[in-house]
């Protein structure tokens, strides 16, 4: 279980003007949707993004707080 | 490790559409494997999965070779395609059905239901 400001501030560490988005998919707050908005993906493959996204949220996945993750990136421009 | 490497560069090279994942297409143990097998389904395209959820080493090897830690993983025609996230709006695009018309063009193989 996890929060969308803890999420946000992790993300934010290595993306500094993401705007972060968490849905809820299961109820338990550990099967999540993300969705994440920075410039710094402009010119950055799908895949790539997800990297950086999977990177930033890592510890959360190892000690479990996470579980599922689905993810969302955009840029500023769309 | 070679041997896994191998074994993984076989599959790939073996399978046009190729899923590594949690449980089978029978027994799918993962909601997002789940997902992945009924993505597929939806296009018709023949694809195979490999359940790797209790090969911890072969796992550690995809992971490394794909920069990509989590499952399900799909390649297409040896290429790394990530997962379902990256696939849908390719899909949305339409840029995934032109990728597998590609990918299965001369190998007498069509889709067995109308591509969405």
């Amino acid at each position: 279980m996890i929060d969308e400001a803890t999420i946000a501030g992790m993300l934010r560490a290595t993306l500094p003007d993401a705007e972060v988005r968490v849905s809820d998919l299961t109820g338990t707050m550990d099967h999540l949707e993300v969705f994440v908005r920075a410039s710094v993906f402009a010119g950055v493959s799908p895949l790539d993004r997800h990297r950086m996204v999977e990177r930033a949220l890592a510890p959360a996945r190892a000690d479990g707080r996470i579980h599922a993750l689905q993810i969302r990136t955009a840029t500023p421009e769309g | 490790m070679t041997d896994l490497r191998d074994e993984i560069a076989r599959e790939i090279a073996d399978n046009t559409i190729l899923v590594y994942g949690k449980g089978t297409k029978d027994a799918p143990r993962c909601g997002f494997t789940l997902e992945t097998i009924q993505f597929f389904n939806a296009f018709g395209y023949p694809f195979e999965v490999v359940d790797v959820l209790e090969n911890v080493p072969k796992r550690q090897a995809l992971a490394e070779l794909t920069d990509w830690p989590t499952l399900p993983k799909v390649f297409i025609k040896g290429q790394f395609y990530g997962d379902t996230d990256i696939l849908e709006p390719m899909a949305r695009s339409g840029e995934l059905g032109t990728l597998l018309e590609s990918a299965f063009a001369g190998s007498g193989v069509s889709p067995t239901i109308q591509l969405r």
